[in-house]
C-alpha cells in the first residue's frame, strides 16, 4: 500500500498523541522509571529482531513487528501480556500480513528457544514457556488491541525518495537509514507520521556528514518543530546507548515488572489500571465463561 | 532471578476484548440465517434484534495447529480496514470466539450472479450503465490504493436493494507495490481470466482486473450469458482468441516468452462486437473494445474508463455516489 498515507488507518488511527501515550504508561511508570521503560522496549525490540533474523524474515517483517509491539503496549501495561509471548506473535502476525509467508509453528517456537537460550541467558532464567496455542491466542488480543490496523507504513521509501530528490552523490542513504533503524528503539513511531520521521533522519545524516542542504529544507514547507522534536528523540536514545549497558542491567528492570498473580480459578479484583475495563466487561465475561462451559 | 513464569493463563481476566462480551451478543441479539459458503468461510446474514440492524458474518474456522489467523482472511481484514468506499463492502468488526473468527460486513441482498437469474434474460441498458460505472469507480479506488483484487466475477460483486455495487471477496487481493513482487499464476477464476494470466504471466498489475471487468462488462449487457465460458485453460483462450483475433509478437511484444506460451491457430475476427453484445450502444462497445485487448499494457485503466464518453448521460445521482 502505498501513496495513501492519508486516508490510511495509520494516519487515522495510530499517530498517537504524546500527551494519551504517556497517561496510558502511567501504571507502568508506577514501578519502573520513564528511563527503564525505554530500555525495555529497546530490549524487547532486540529481541524481536533477533528472532526475525534467526527465522531469516525481512527487515520490513522486522520493523512491522516492532511497531506491532509498540502499539500493543501504548494501549496496554507490561502486565497484561508477557512481553515473552508478544514479541513472537507480532513476528508470526507480521510475516503474514507483509506476505512473507506464514512461519511454521514448531519453527516459531524452536527458534524463541534457541535464541533465548543463546542470546538472552543474561535475561531470562529457565527455558522458553509458551507453546504455539499461547502465540495464537496472543495473535488474536493483538489484532483486538490494534483495531485489525496491520498494515504500516514506513519510513524507508520517503527516506529513498527524498535522498534521490537530494542528489543521490550526497551519498546521505545508507547513514539515514540507519537513523531510521535506530528510530525503532524509540517512541517516534507511535508519534508522527513516517515521511516526518524519514525528513529528520535524513537531517541528522546531513548534519552528521556536514552537508549544507538548508536551501532543500527550506523549500519542504514541513513543520521543523517535528523534525527537532523527532531528532531530539533519537538523540536521547544515543546519549543513553553511551553509558548503557543492557547485559548488566536488564534483568533487574524485567523483574520490577509486576507480573499478574497466578490465580486463574477467579477473576482477578480489578487492579487499578485496567478498573474501566474490567467494570465494563466482567459480566459479559463471566457469562461468556458459562456458555463455553456447556 | 527466579525462574520466569509464564503469565498467559492469568491474562485471560485481565485483558478482557469486545469479542468475548459479542460473542453474547452474537447468540443472544443476533438471528443468524445460512446464507453462502465464500472462499474460506461460511457467510450468515444476521439482524440485530434489537437495532434491527442487518449484517453479513463471515465465519473462518480456525484450526488449532494451523497458521492462525488464516492468510486469506487476513488478508481481507487488512485491505477492507484501508479501502473505505461505496463500492467496496464496508468491513465493520471481526471478532473472535471459540475456534472461529467473524467478520461482520455491511449486508447486500444479493450478488450480480443472482440478480442475473431474476432478470431472465432481459436488463435494463441503464442498469447495465450503472452497475458498470460502480464498477470500475470501486476498482480505480482500490487501484489508487495500490491493491489489486484479482478475483473479479459477478458472485463477488454484491447488489444492495438501492442499486449499490460493491466489490468484496479481497481473499486473493493483495496490497502490491514497489518492488514488485512475484505473484501465483492459480488466482483468477477461469472466465474472467486475461490471457497473459493464462500463459502463466507471474508479473501483473491492475490490468489483470480490467480485463475481468471487461468480461463482466458483456455479461451484464447480456443479462447474464458469460461471454467466455471456457472449461479448461486451452479452451479459455481459443474462445478469446476466436473473438479478438490470435495476438502475435507484433501487437503484443514479449508474448512468445510467457511462461506457458503456446502457439493458437492464427483465429482472425470474423464476429463483430455488435453480434457479442446487440443490446450494447456504440459508445458501450468502444469501452469495452478499449477493456478486452489482449496485450495486457493496451488496456483502459479504471480511471481513463470512467471518464468514457460511454457515461456521459448516467444518471447524476449514480455519479456522485
Amino acid at each position: 500500500m502505498a501513496g495513501n498515507f492519508w486516508q490510511s488507518s495509520h494516519y487515522q488511527q495510530w499517530v498517537l498523541d504524546k500527551q494519551d501515550l504517556m497517561r496510558e504508561r502511567q501504571a507502568d511508570l508506577k514501578v519502573i522509571t520513564e528511563d527503564e521503560y525505554q530500555k525495555v522496549m529497546i530490549f524487547f525490540s532486540n529481541f524481536i529482531q533477533a528472532l526475525g533474523e534467526q527465522l531469516k524474515v525481512r527487515q520490513q517483517v522486522i520493523a512491522t513487528a516492532t511497531i506491532y509491539f509498540k502499539r500493543f503496549y501504548a494501549r496496554n501495561s507490561l502486565k497484561c501480556i508477557d512481553p515473552w509471548l508478544m514479541a513472537p506473535t507480532c513476528i508470526f502476525l507480521a510475516s503474514k500480513v507483509e506476505e512473507f509467508g506464514v512461519i511454521s509453528n514448531s519453527r516459531l517456537i524452536t527458534t524463541c528457544q534457541t535464541v533465548v537460550k543463546n542470546k538472552f541467558p543474561h535475561a531470562f532464567n529457565g527455558d522458553y514457556p509458551y507453546r504455539i496455542q499461547n502465540v495464537l491466542e496472543c495473535e488474536f488480543y493483538l489484532l483486538e488491541m490494534m483495531d485489525c490496523c496491520l498494515i504500516l507504513y514506513q519510513p524507508y521509501r520517503p527516506l529513498t525518495q527524498f535522498c534521490n530528490d537530494l542528489k543521490p552523490e550526497n551519498d546521505l542513504l545508507p547513514l539515514s537509514w540507519r537513523i531510521v533503524n535506530d528510530s525503532l528503539r524509540t517512541d517516534v513511531p507511535l508519534l508522527y507520521p513516517p515521511y516526518l520521521i524519514a525528513i529528520a533522519c535524513l537531517h541528522m545524516a546531513c548534519v552528521i556528514k556536514q552537508k549544507d542542504v538548508k536551501q532543500w529544507f527550506a523549500e519542504l514547507s514541513v513543520d521543523m518543530d517535528k523534525i527537532l522534536e523527532i531528532s531530539r528523540q533519537i538523540l536521547a536514545l544515543y546519549e543513553m546507548w553511551k553509558t548503557y549497558d543492557e547485559k548488566k542491567e536488564i534483568a533487574g528492570i524485567l523483574s520490577k515488572i509486576p507480573k499478574p498473580k497466578l490465580n486463574p480459578s477467579r477473576p482477578p479484583s480489578t487492579g487499578a489500571n485496567n478498573q474501566e475495563n474490567n467494570s465494563q466487561n466482567s459480566s459479559a465475561s463471566q457469562s461468556t465463561q458459562q456458555t463455553t462451559k456447556h | 532471578m527466579e525462574a520466569w513464569k509464564p503469565w498467559f493463563e492469568v491474562k485471560k481476566y485481565i485483558l478482557q476484548p469486545k469479542f468475548y462480551s459479542f460473542k453474547v451478543v452474537l447468540n443472544n441479539l443476533y438471528h443468524l440465517t445460512y446464507l453462502w459458503k465464500g472462499t474460506y468461510g461460511t457467510v450468515f446474514k444476521a439482524k440485530n434484534r434489537e437495532t434491527h440492524e442487518i449484517v453479513a458474518l463471515k465465519r473462518v474456522r480456525l484450526d488449532d495447529d494451523d497458521e492462525g489467523v488464516p492468510s486469506s482472511a487476513l488478508r481481507e481484514i487488512c485491505l477492507l480496514k484501508e479501502l473505505k468506499h461505496t463500492n467496496i463492502v464496508r468491513l465493520h468488526d471481526v471478532l473472535h470466539s471459540e475456534k472461529k473468527l467473524t467478520l461482520v460486513f455491511e449486508y447486500c441482498d444479493q450478488d450480480l450472479k443472482k440478480y442475473f437469474d431474476s432478470c431472465n434474460g432481459e436488463i435494463d441498458p441503464d442498469a447495465v450503465k450503472s452497475f458498470m460505472y460502480q464498477l470500475l469507480r470501486g476498482l480505480a479506488f482500490c487501484h489508487s490504493h495500490n491493491v489489486l483484487h484479482r478475483d473479479l466475477k459477478p458472485q463477488n460483486l454484491l447488489i444492495n436493494k438501492n442499486g449499490e455495487l460493491k466489490l468484496a471477496d479481497f481473499g486473493l487481493a493483495r496490497a502490491f507495490g514497489i518492488p514488485v513482487r512475484f505473484y501465483s499464476s492459480e488466482v483468477v477464476t477461469l472466465w474472467y481470466r486475461p490471457p497473459d494470466v493464462l500463459f502463466g504471466a507471474k508479473m501483473y498489475s491492475t490490468c489483470i482486473d480490467m480485463w475481468s471487468a471487461g468480461c463482466i462488462f458483456a455479461e451484464l449487457a447480456n443479462a447474464g450469458r458469460p461471454l467466455f465460458p471456457g472449461n479448461d485453460v486451452d479452451d479459455q483462450l481459443k474462445r478469446i482468441f476466436k473473438l479478438l483475433g490470435t495476438p502475435t509478437e507484433e501487437i503484443w511484444p514479449g508474448i512468445t516468452q510467457l511462461p506457458d506460451y503456446k502457439p493458437f491457430p492464427l483465429y482472425h475476427v470474423t464476429t463483430t462486437w455488435q453480434q457479442v453484445v446487440p443490446q450494447l450502444n456504440g459508445k458501450g462497445r468502444d469501452l469495452l473494445q478499449r477493456l478486452l485487448v489482449c496485450y495486457p499494457n493496451g488496456r483502459i485503466s479504471a480511471d481513463e474508463g470512467l471518464q468514457h464518453s460511454y457515461f456521459a448521460d448516467l444518471n447524476p445521482a449514480i455519479k456522485q455516489g
